[in-house]
């Protein structure tokens, strides 16, 4: 574990609409001084295979999901030489246009902070205990990861 | 007594999140209860937990358990 990423590790399960402009700006304001910080804001699109979004609806498990977030966060914290991270992450309904995840990492050294976002973010795809459903006119199915999203896991187990 | 969860797709399917059963004296185990619920449809992407714990092997179940059955998940 990064000396003392313990204490600046910030990971929240969202019921409704945040501001991930705060969150990062209360980000930089408390771990800017380490000298580098990523984020990476994941926003609801409008379409998705061509069919128009009005909202996702992300099913939680209440302690699980909460759970499944901290454990990819402390992974990260051992992973990569980093100070501080955040993830904040809604669930319920998030219309389109709204943020759905928010992640962040402070370094020293801007490598360890961009490779931190990165991973974290791959595995929210696939390992938080999080279900998405994608609802509009024409379209109301549950999402599962795709096989680039498999890919993108993999890329951290072959290092 | 268990509590039985559902999420995702699978609470979808069911029409229902949650369920409560009296465990029989028997005793009863989780791939049993599993087989009970999806009627034997052997959908490989069914996971399932115990105590919010992933688990894929077969075990008895305990009263006061809280186990749930859900589709793979799917955050970001």
């Amino acid at each position: 574990m990064s000396e003392s990423v313990g204490a600046n590790m910030e990971v929240r399960l969202l019921p409704a609409a945040f501001d991930p402009a705060a969150v990062h700006g209360d980000f930089l304001t408390r771990f800017g001084a380490f000298g580098a910080v990523a984020a990476f804001t994941g926003v609801v699109r409008e379409t998705a295979k061509e069919a128009a979004v009005d909202y996702l609806y992300l099913d939680w498990y209440p302690g699980m999901t909460e759970a499944s977030m901290q454990t990819i966060a402390e992974a990260a914290a051992k992973r990569f030489d980093i100070r501080a991270l955040g993830i904040h992450h809604r669930c319920g309904e998030v219309r389109a246009g709204e943020p759905v995840v928010f992640v962040a990492a402070a370094s020293t050294h801007r490598r360890a902070a961009f490779e931190a976002v990165d991973y974290m973010m791959d595995r929210l795809k696939s390992e938080a205990a999080l279900w998405k459903r994608e609802v509009g006119p024409q379209t109301d199915h549950w999402v599962e990861p795709t096989a680039s999203d498999a890919e993108d896991l993999k890329r951290w187990s072959e290092k | 007594m268990i509590d039985i969860l559902f999420f995702g797709r699978v609470a979808d399917r069911l029409g229902k999140r949650r369920m409560a059963m009296v465990l029989p004296e028997e005793g009863l185990n989780l791939l049993t209860l599993r087989l009970r619920l999806f009627d034997g449809d052997a959908d490989e992407r069914l996971r399932m937990s115990v105590n919010q714990v992933v688990v894929t092997d077969d075990r008895p179940l305990r009263d006061g358990d809280e186990v749930a059955f859900f589709s793979v998940f799917s955050g970001g």
